[in-house]
């Protein structure tokens, strides 16, 4: 299952990757370097996403960070 | 610029309408209604001062730095490295929001029909059909911002007209039983959802008649607060004391109505009608992301960008919650304030920050 | 040309491929229901059954084509019933739900569903955790109305109305001619909630029917009266009358015909009720806590067979003095009945104290039950008969005047 979403997840970003690619061949270098890097952010995301479903996210980060204020709110 | 397209005053109050209110909707009675209880419908009140508030601080920035958004002035008033650093922090926020917001999204239409479907459907689709939209840039969004709009404001105000025989006005009374203590403790999310006018800074470069602008945004504030309490009146009409475990009031009063014995079960039609709106909220928070990213990175074109960022939109809105349970919680607690200080603070700082310059400028 | 497309293809096949995906999504093969492979849930009762535990019974609607046309108009009910009734047991209603699941071949459909029948036995159990099922689920409607039944709500269920095609239509049919309380789920949450945590439930009783020979054993559920629940058991019944009592200071009153006799006349007035306002004015002073049920009527005439000639003012007023009377009389009968045999506030006098005094209100909440059977309840009552029929004339004039 978790190597079926790893594949899954893989063969879509290499079909946005294609459809994208004829435009980006004549962009600017830069243009594909940005969009190669958002392409692996979302792999790399993704694939730690299926592994470790649990994963602690911004979410947690937040949730720390104002915890002292959002307290208050916190209904008993 | 990187959009060449122009939007009306109007359109962008309808823009900054539907960002605001399609989630608002349903989630602001249930969260609002476990601090504020019975006075639900003051909290909206309190809550547009942060709305006023952001948008006069928006707009003069706007005068001070005239067809720039926020992500590009930051630089300029910060200077190149601090300017960068904003901007990132802004446009992390805004990842995260536009996630929050497709979380939203899919949660309900979950709740409400699709229980079995896995989010990721729901939100993969909603995300790849807004990606047409954002392609076609900003005059794609404010058309149908005002072919849908209109509907779905009508649809808001119909659901409780249909219910008035079996609205209760008694409900609301007492009213402030407790003093006002509660009602603004309730406003923390409203506050929240208000501060998102924030993102007006992405859509005033693009205006054609940018001397209404201020007109509009103001008025687009007064609406969605009016909404919100107009929505809130009448849940608490509706349920009463009960209002505080109706995680859905809209959908459930939606389900509620019934005229002689033959108009009723019309839920669908009303999430069908809403899903218009949510469209369109969906849509400009997309595109305000990628047109910020591209601004930060100073790229020529938004375009090839919007396929990966979708991609990265529907992880971070499975990575921000792992339950609807913790979602609703965080949204109570702890999330508003990371939206107010996001928000309201940065564009706060940068606008005493370029005071400060412009007076030291004149000094000189 | 051909340069064209090549330079194109590249994209168009990945695009055609992205498109594939967007079937993939639209298909909502996960969530899909279809009309044939549902069980349209019409009625739902709620027991407890013999081994303590819930027994749900629902009464499914059997589609199948209408076959009256071709038996020319005989008699409808002779024609087998549209419906079933299956029910399960379990430990929770959602347990005896999946229970019942199980012994259907189709999925529930709950969006139907539009009466709940709770069993008396239940009822006086405690009907709380079954209430906030019923809203806390996606499926079923908070429209729902809710009786108690003096039967197992299954045999209710099973019974065979004979004007309406099954018991779901007889009793909601039933409740919405306003004669009666009308309780949907969301109302009846509200009010066990509510500050008073009382509430009036319509009472459904069978009667047997008209045709004996045809309709053997089967009887006919109808409302008469009223439980009354607090806290969220059931703590007695009113009748008929007494259930009339409550929808005048619950401003619940819609329809309805009152019949009076006068002291020094012959004969009966019967009005009909045109429309009517209800105000319940709360007041504490010096620790007294007293309540004025104020109404507001409007009626008309149906049928005088007195020789009173209504069009004079003065034999109106007495009509009038009666009429207020009754009415007092009526509130008065379930007033005294709710205080004094089962302590409940069905009128909703804690709620309108709390709206006028939150203050006083919060201090003495937890007192509440016996404050209640303390409160002082005036009435103030104002008749207007806006019309006295069409004619005056009397057929029948006895020979003395």
């Amino acid at each position: 299952m978790k190597w079926g979403g790893i594949l899954g997840i893989t063969a879509l970003l290499m079909l946005i990757i294609l459809y994208e690619w004829p435009k980006l061949k004549k962009n600017i270098r830069k243009m594909q370097v940005v969009f190669f890097t958002v392409i692996t952010i979302g792999w790399v995301l993704a694939i730690l996403l299926i592994l470790f479903p649990n994963m602690p996210g911004p979410s947690q980060l937040i949730d720390f960070i104002f915890k002292p204020i959002g307290r208050y709110w916190e209904i008993s | 610029m990187i959009e060449k397209g122009k939007i009306s005053s109007f359109q962008m109050a309808l823009i900054m309408y539907a960002v605001v209110v399609a989630t608002a909707i349903l989630y602001i009675p249930f969260i609002t209604a476990q601090q504020a209880k019975r006075d639900l419908w003051l909290s909206p009140l309190w809550a547009a001062l942060s709305g006023f508030l952001i948008v006069l601080i928006i707009t003069k920035l706007y005068k001070l730095y005239p067809k720039k958004t926020l992500v590009e002035y930051s630089e300029l008033i910060l200077g190149r490295t601090f300017g960068k650093i904003i901007g990132f922090i802004f446009l992390f926020f805004l990842l995260y929001d536009t996630a929050i917001a497709f979380r939203e999204y899919g949660e309900f239409v979950e709740s409400a029909f699709l229980h079995k479907t896995p989010i990721v459907v729901v939100t993969g689709g909603i995300a790849l059909t807004c990606a047409f939209a954002v392609h076609g840039g900003i005059e794609v969004l404010g058309r149908s911002a005002t072919v849908f709009l209109p509907i779905v404001l009508v649809l808001y105000v119909m659901i409780y007209l249909f219910l008035i025989p079996d609205l209760n006005v008694k409900n609301i009374f007492p009213i402030m039983e407790d003093g006002w203590i509660p009602s603004v403790k309730g406003s923390l999310a409203p506050h929240a959802w208000l501060s998102q006018f924030s993102l007006l800074s992405f859509l005033l470069p693009l205006l054609s008649d940018e001397t209404k602008a201020m007109k509009w945004s103001i008025l687009s504030v007064i609406v969605s607060v009016l909404t919100m309490v107009y929505i809130n009146l009448g849940n608490i009409f509706l349920f009463g004391g009960i209002i505080t475990n109706t995680q859905f009031p809209v959908f459930q009063a939606a389900r509620y109505i019934s005229i002689g014995s033959f108009f009723e079960h019309v839920e669908s039609i009303v999430i069908a009608v809403w899903v218009l709106g949510g469209f369109v909220q969906l849509s400009a928070f997309f595109y305000m992301l990628v047109l910020g990213t591209s601004q930060w990175l100073k790229l020529p074109s938004y375009k090839p960008i919007i396929l990966p960022f979708g991609f990265l939109i529907i992880l971070f809105s499975i990575w921000s919650a792992s339950s609807f349970q913790e979602m609703i919680h965080s949204m109570g607690t702890t999330t508003p304030f990371y939206f107010i200080s996001i928000q309201l603070l940065i564009p706060m700082l940068l606008l005493c920050v370029a005071v400060f310059r412009k007076k030291l400028r004149q000094a000189k | 040309m051909m340069d064209f497309f090549r330079r194109r293809k590249n994209k168009y096949i990945s695009l055609v491929l992205l498109l594939c995906l967007i079937i993939l999504l639209l298909a909502g093969c996960w969530d899909r229901t279809e009309v044939n492979d549902l069980a349209i849930i019409l009625a739902t009762g709620v027991d407890i059954s013999k081994n303590k535990e819930i027994e749900l019974s629902v009464q499914v609607f059997i589609p199948k084509p209408a076959e009256g046309g071709q038996q020319g108009g005989v008699s409808s009910g002779s024609t087998s019933s549209q419906t079933l009734v299956r029910s399960a047991e379990g430990v929770t209603i959602a347990d005896a739900m999946s229970r019942l699941q199980e012994k259907l071949t189709r999925r529930i459909f709950w969006g139907q569903n539009e009466v709940l029948i709770i069993g008396e036995k239940l009822a006086k159990k405690g009907i709380g955790d079954q209430i906030d099922f019923w809203m806390g689920h996606t499926d079923p409607r908070e429209r729902a109305d809710v009786f108690v039944s003096m039967d197992s709500a299954k045999e209710v269920l099973e019974s065979m109305p004979e004007l309406e095609r099954d018991a779901a239509k007889q009793l909601s049919k039933l409740v919405d001619s306003q004669i009666g309380v009308k309780v949907t789920v969301k109302d009846l949450s509200e009010m066990l909630t509510g500050d008073s945590s009382a509430a009036v439930i319509p009472w459904v009783a069978k009667m047997s029917p008209s045709n004996l020979e045809v309709n053997e054993g089967k009887n006919i559920p109808f409302i008469k009266g009223s439980a009354v629940l607090k806290g969220d058991k059931m703590v007695g019944r009113l009748s008929d009358k007494e259930s009339r009592g409550i929808l005048w200071p619950r401003n619940e009153m819609k329809s309805g015909i009152i019949t009076i006799s006068l002291k020094d006349e012959k004969g009966f007035v019967s009005l009909n009720l045109l429309r009517s306002h209800n105000q319940l004015i709360p007041k504490i002073s010096n620790g007294n806590w007293s309540i004025m049920v104020k109404t507001d009527t409007d009626l008309e005439v149906i049928q005088n067979t007195t020789n009173l000639n209504l069009l004079n003012l003065k034999s109106s007023k007495k009509v009038k003095r009666m009429v207020v009377q009754e009415i007092e009389e009526r509130e008065r009968l379930t007033l005294s009945k709710a205080r004094k045999k089962m302590n409940a506030d069905i009128f909703g006098f804690a709620g309108a104290f709390h709206r006028d005094y939150p203050g006083t209100w919060k201090r003495k909440k937890n007192e509440w039950s016996e404050i209640f059977r303390k409160v002082d309840v005036t009435f103030d009552t104002k008749v207007n008969i806006r019309r006295t029929g069409l004619s005056n004339e009397k057929a029948k004039k006895g020979g003395g005047e």
